[in-house]
């Protein structure tokens, strides 16, 4: 190990010693307790809208699969997340994430409590991020009420990396006004299966 | 670049105010919006607990944070990750070189991070001859006008959308009646191209959790994400003191974090990152190096008093409240970090005679104090600053008297109210040092009005 380290671990140490030591303060309360998965979906769909994101609600794989071929239809180019379940997918224009209008990919969360969607590096990140308009399938049975649960699922088996999105991407840099999909999707729609 | 040292803030406050009167506008009115945002926002949860809970985890880490650091690091290791330390700048930078180096990086994306400012990473790079582009919108703005960021969370926030106007239309020949969201398409594309073809991403990080070895980064653009995935090389500068114990509190910080800074329950894209594209994955670096930071940190945790600086979650919340800050925006300060929590860290980074007179940049009113999400003492510790700098003989005479009054009258309590009080007092003289504390300072602008109530009094009844 590098002699910077030593110096660094040393200070600390030196820093720290005789300090009176402070215990942590155990788990963090979320703000609004949702016990029940109805209310999990409820303050989901509430918290995403509010980001602007959009919900689309459909009772079963098979309706929510018709809805996305429509919905593709009016797209040149699909890019298509890794995970997405094969019966799943109708004969779209297929595209690379790069050049693609339309991204579909699949969550293996969400949360209620801040709105977000729950993506897994697994599932491919371009897909997530290039495309204008995003479209990401959600089980109902992966919504959690609160962001430590959620956490904690990913923890068991974590890909290289999370990305936790809560609504389209937005900036507010150019003189405070508020512009969407400055570099990730302006659109995403969590389609909700449930 | 316009960017003054510390000891030049007098002066270069004065001329903002003189010169650019309209950066004031600007601030007063984005501080004033984020501000309303947190408020509204904190007003939905039970801020005062959420702020204990935070301020407690964040004293557990950095009272055993040796082995918080050592749990980090073997577990970035287990994950791919290559770990570096850093003591200084000087360090970090040579860690970058040979990462640079040994890749054969021609091309860099960066995402926004206040500490690869501190280290001064694109300068570095530039000299090297590598071409590095800031990603995020207002990073990229203010580094097409070559100025330093002026406040934590919104760099570019001095600026009006007539300023961006101009800008774009010089560069990329865009009308000067274009909407923001013209504007903002046109970067999207120019910046599009620089995420694809770049070799090398570079990203700060907002927590590091030491039991997974995860790097939490927060932000609201999406460029983060991809200066983290796309390029096949990704370097997080990581100050040390970002540790969290376990992923679970990631859910407290994440929210109190965006909560304090916009208002926003969470930051549109958090990215938890523990390393290198795993099997199977069909995108992300191939490598990710965690460059973890000293650069005067482990100087601030030796104090007694100021080692409460470190749990700064850099949310901006202090900045926005600051009516002096509001003033002026981050400019004039002369360091990285503005405000009021860059007039308490300028003095353990740099050092208390180069920071001078950062400390002294406050009218201790108290509002930053109220609202900081981790509840750092900042009125205390710049009085405690301002203290060491009058036994360091930093300060005329004069100053350093009414110091020695002030800070006793301020240790009592209530004295802290009738220091201020005290003070409204004190005449003020145009261009004279009558008024002690704000000597150098008083110099350089018009005696204010005297409120017949004082500041911090109006201030919580909400006039400015
Ligand atoms: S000192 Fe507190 S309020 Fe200011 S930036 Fe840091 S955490 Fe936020």
């Amino acid at each position: 190990m590098s002699a910077a380290r030593d110096r660094i671990f040393g200070r600390v140490r030196a820093a720290v010693h005789g300090r009176k030591r402070t215990d942590h303060p155990g788990d963090f309360l979320g703000w609004r307790p949702a016990s029940s998965v109805t209310d999990a979906v409820a303050g989901f769909t509430e918290m995403f809208t509010a980001a602007g994101g959009e919900v689309v609600r459909l009772a079963s794989m098979g309706l929510a699969s018709t809805w996305l071929r429509d919905f593709a239809a009016g797209f040149t180019g699909v890019a298509l997340g890794a995970s997405l379940p094969d019966d799943f997918v109708p004969d779209f224009s297929l595209a690379q994430p790069e050049s693609a209008e339309l991204g579909v990919s699949t969550a293996v969360g969400a949360v209620a409590e801040t709105g977000s969607l729950v993506l897994d590096a697994r599932d491919g990140r371009r897909v997530q991020l290039l495309p204008p308009t995003h479209v990401v399938l959600l089980r109902k049975e992966v919504v959690y009420p609160t962001l430590a649960e959620a956490l904690e699922v990913v923890s068991r088996d974590p890909p290289s990396a999370v990305g936790l999105h809560s609504g389209p991407s937005k900036s507010a840099d150019i003189g405070q006004i508020l512009v969407k999909g400055v570099h990730g999707p302006g659109r995403v729609i969590a389609l909700l299966v449930g | 670049m316009t960017r003054a040292r510390p000891a030049d803030y007098p002066q270069a406050a004065a001329a903002t105010l003189r010169d650019t009167p309209e950066v004031r506008d600007a601030v007063t009115a984005a501080t004033r919006t984020f501000d309303t945002h947190r408020r509204e926002s904190w007003a939905q949860i039970d801020a005062e607990r959420w702020r204990d809970w935070c301020r407690d985890v964040k004293d557990h880490v950095l009272t055993h944070l040796d082995d918080l650091l050592e749990q980090a690091e073997v577990r970035l290791v287990a994950n791919g990750a290559t770990v570096h330390w850093a003591e200084g700048a000087y360090d970090a930078l040579a860690t970058l070189g040979r990462i640079v180096d040994a890749e054969g990086v021609r091309r860099v994306v960066k995402a926004k991070s206040m500490l690869t400012e501190e280290l001064g990473v694109n300068t570095f790079l530039e000299g090297r001859g590598v071409h590095v582009r800031e990603t995020d919108l207002g990073e990229y703005i203010i580094q097409l006008l070559g100025e330093p960021p002026s406040h934590i969370v919104g760099p570019a926030i001095h600026r009006s959308v007539d300023d961006c106007r101009r800008l774009f239309h010089r560069h990329f020949g865009t009308p000067l009646d274009a909407t923001p969201e013209a504007l903002a398409a046109t970067a999207r594309q120019a910046l599009r191209e620089e995420f694809l073809a770049a070799d090398l991403g570079i990203s700060g990080c907002n927590f590091l959790v030491a039991e997974t070895g995860t790097l939490a980064l927060i932000e609201n653009e999406g460029n983060i994400r991809l200066s983290t995935s796309a390029p096949r090389v990704h370097v997080a500068f990581v100050g040390i003191e970002k540790i969290l114990p376990r992923m679970v509190d990631l859910s407290g910080f994440l929210q109190i974090t965006a909560r304090g800074a916009t208002g926003q329950p969470i930051g549109t894209y958090v990215s938890l990152i523990r390393g290198p594209r795993g099997e199977g994955e069909s995108d992300g670096p191939e490598q990710v190096h965690v460059v973890l930071v000293d650069n005067g940190r482990t100087t601030l945790l030796a104090d007694d008093v100021a080692w409460e600086t470190l749990r700064c979650v850099r949310c901006g919340a202090c900045l926005n409240i600051c009516p002096v800050y509001r003033q002026t925006g981050g400019h004039p300060y002369g360091f990285t970090y503005s405000g009021p929590i860059g007039a308490i860290l300028a003095p353990a980074l740099l050092g208390l005679e180069e920071a001078m007179p950062l400390p002294f940049a406050s009218s201790l009113c108290g509002a930053c104090a109220d609202v900081c999400p981790v509840r750092i003492p900042i009125p205390d510790l710049l009085l405690h600053w301002r203290a060491r700098a009058v036994e360091a003989g930093l300060t005329p005479l004069g100053e350093r008297v009414a110091m020695r009054a002030y800070a006793a009258a301020a240790e009592r309590p209530g004295g802290f109210s009738g220091a201020g009080s005290l003070l409204r007092y004190v005449p003020w003289k145009r261009g004279g040092r009558a008024l002690p504390v704000l000597g150098g300072w008083s110099a350089e602008r018009d005696p204010p009005e005297i409120s017949a109530r004082p500041f911090h009094k109006l201030w919580r009844e909400g006039i400015e």
